[in-house]
């Protein structure tokens, strides 16, 4: 493989996905062509039901394309069991739920390292790369709450250390910001362009809000299930 | 974070339901501890009653004397034999059994008597442990019997009474002695208590003019001895007469004490699956509530072998909270029901099955058992019932799982 090849890490190609409602067929996606490369900060955008969701679903091995290649890091997603699947959400995808997500019987700390946990990390790696991110996310002191005790833009800080904590190839995240005030919202999003930047992870976001916009430096808009446009800025915000 | 300790949590997160159902698991399986240990108990007393009263685990008889019970069909050299048997390891003691007519006053009635090695029988009847009224039978003053319970009502005779008893002596005499009453029975069996006359055996032998032989031998086996085993041992020792197990001689009771066993375990299959169809609503409603949850255990990289690990260690934890509430509940109920035991002298003074009394008062037996097969069942119905909602669970697909209201 070359640079350029390596750089891809997520490759759609000819990606449908008909989702049946009784008798009625609903084409989600209608052929998505899409690469996105590692280290990109990228929002899909678009209207409700233009298919931003199952995008971001069929990249994070959660639901399966009806035709068509996902490949991830050069991996086809849709000739994998499983099993396999599983192995590779657990240790190459990182997801941001809109909804948070936590596990509520979990403490901040047990979420986070759950992942990890998962993944057969050594304990004492666990707690050095947890209570590292958790500081990052800016929730040192707060490792032993449970999410009811946690403020939403909070809960959402410890999902993003979750996501974050294997290193994954890919951090999924779905509308992060929809469910938290503005404030929060700006925090969150300057907390993920920093691991960004930091840790080299590559994001794709799903979503509606403008601050996160402002903040990709690609755009892809989707209507209709097919990708309509694909834009990409500098760091500053400036058609590239 | 280790999954023992995420499925307790799991399990105290809905309290109000997880005791509920931990209440009925364990009220469930202390019912079916407590009915095991009375069961046990039935049939243990039933058991001793009849072995350690009445038959003993075997007999010995002449060859013909089952089929034609007489005075004259003998073992012809008991002494020999009980040696033997002495030897073997088996204890042993012989029995005169003849029949006649007893009288008291105006009172009269068949009665069967039994004459007795007053010392040897103490090794396989514990009848001796059983008058209710006076004494056991005393080699030195072999005028004394002891009667059966409900004869001496018949005959309205009481200790220190005397008593008339008339028969045909093996000799063709008449046979006929006054004896006195030393002791009265309680009641081990229809037949002791309805027409038992017990006597010294030298006193049989005046009675009847019977110098030589025996009628019986009563033979117990060594506990650790399994009962075909010891009948086929005592066979060659008693080679030409013939040995009859208890399961021969009593062959209804015996076989109605083997299906106690077929209907306890069909009790138990009634009351574990209605406990299992209650679990197995509870563990649905546990895992459709939780479903999205699933899906993000399936979305951050939890197998679904994990998922169902984890549902099933919520499952098992439950269970064994349920077993430890249950086994510590029983203790008292058991040093009640094993020491004062249930009273059913209300509702029948004379209890007695195919013929063998049953003490009134109803104990229970504890052994390992009474635990081992209710515990086991419960186990194998809560992975039953925990199975099918977990497997669920494990294979539903994380984007339909998260999707889930």
């Amino acid at each position: 493989m070359n640079n350029d090849t390596d750089a891809v890490i997520v490759k759609l190609e000819g990606v449908t996905r008909v989702f049946t409602q009784g008798k009625v067929e609903v084409r989600a996606l209608r052929g998505v062509d899409l690469e996105i490369q590692r280290g990109e900060f990228t929002a899909i955008i678009g209207p409700s039901g233009s298919g931003k969701t199952t995008t971001l679903n069929i990249i994070g091995a959660l639901d399966d394309p009806t035709a068509g290649r996902v490949l991830l890091e050069g991996r086809d997603l849709t000739k994998l069991g499983r099993g396999e699947l599983s192995r590779i959400r657990r240790d190459r995808i990182g997801f941001v739920f809109q909804a948070y997500n936590l596990i509520p019987v979990l403490t901040a700390y047990e979420n986070a390292e759950m992942v990890l946990a998962l993944k057969g990390a050594p304990k004492a790696e666990r707690q050095r790369k947890v209570m590292q991110l958790l500081a990052e996310v800016g929730l040192e002191g707060m490792e032993h709450r449970r999410p009811d005790e946690l403020s939403g833009g909070q809960q959402q800080r410890v999902a993003i250390a979750r996501a974050i904590a294997t290193n994954p190839a890919v951090v999924l995240a779905d509308e992060p910001t929809a469910n938290v005030d503005s404030e929060t919202a700006e925090r969150l999003l300057t907390i993920m362009e920093k691991l960004n930047r930091e840790h080299g992870a590559t994001f794709i976001f799903s979503t509606h809000d403008p601050r996160v916009m402002a903040r990709a430096r690609r755009i892809i808009h989707m209507v209709d299930g097919r990708v309509d446009r694909d834009e990409r800025r500098d760091q500053h915000g400036a058609p590239a | 974070m280790n999954p023992v300790v995420f499925a307790w949590r799991n399990v105290w997160r809905s309290r109000r339901r997880s005791l509920v159902t931990m209440a009925a698991m364990s009220f469930a399986l202390l019912m079916m501890i407590l009915y095991t240990g009375l069961v046990a108990g039935y049939m243990g007393g039933l058991e001793r009653n009849m072995l350690d009263l009445e038959m003993g685990d075997m007999q010995v008889f002449a060859p013909e004397y089952k089929r034609d019970p007489s005075l004259y069909t003998l073992i012809e050299d008991p002494g020999g034999l009980l040696a033997k048997l002495d030897d073997a390891g088996y204890p042993a003691a012989a029995r005169l059994i003849g029949s006649g007519l007893a009288a008291a006053g105006d009172a009269s009635a068949g009665v069967e008597l039994r004459g007795v090695d007053v010392a040897r029988d103490k090794s396989v009847s514990e009848v001796y442990q059983h008058v209710i009224k006076g004494a056991w039978l005393d080699p030195a003053q072999p005028q004394g019997v002891v009667l059966g319970g409900r004869l001496a009502r018949t005959l309205a005779v009481s200790v220190g009474d005397e008593l008339v008893v008339l028969s045909q002596a093996s000799d063709g005499s008449m046979a006929n002695d006054l004896f006195v009453v030393r002791g009265v029975l309680k009641n081990i069996a229809d037949g002791v208590d309805r027409a038992g006359v017990f006597m010294t055996a030298d006193a049989f032998r005046e009675f009847f003019v019977v110098p030589e032989g025996a009628h019986q031998l009563i033979v117990r086996r060594p506990p650790a001895r399994e009962l075909d085993a010891a009948a086929a041992e005592v066979r060659g020792i008693a080679a030409g007469e013939s040995v009859q197990t208890w399961r021969d001689l009593m062959p209804m009771l015996a076989s109605m004490m083997d299906s106690i066993t077929g209907a306890m375990l069909f009790m138990y299959g009634i009351i574990y699956m209605a406990i299992g169809i209650v679990l197995l609503n509870t563990m649905l409603m546990a895992v459709f509530e939780r479903v999205r949850e699933f899906g993000v255990l399936k979305a951050i990289g939890v197998s679904p072998r994990g998922v169902l690990t984890l549902i099933m260690l919520e499952s098992l934890i439950q269970a064994l909270l349920a077993v430890a509430v249950a086994t510590l509940l029983s203790i008292p109920c058991f040093a009640y029901l094993t020491t004062a035991g249930i009273d059913l002298t209300a509702i029948a003074r004379d209890i007695s099955v195919m013929g063998l009394a049953l003490d009134p008062i109803w104990r229970a037996e504890v052994g390992l058992g009474t635990y081992l097969y209710p515990i086991a069942m419960m186990l194998i119905i809560i992975t039953l019932a925990a199975a099918y909602p977990a497997t669920r669970a494990a294979v539903i697909r994380p984007v339909e799982a998260m999707r889930h209201r």
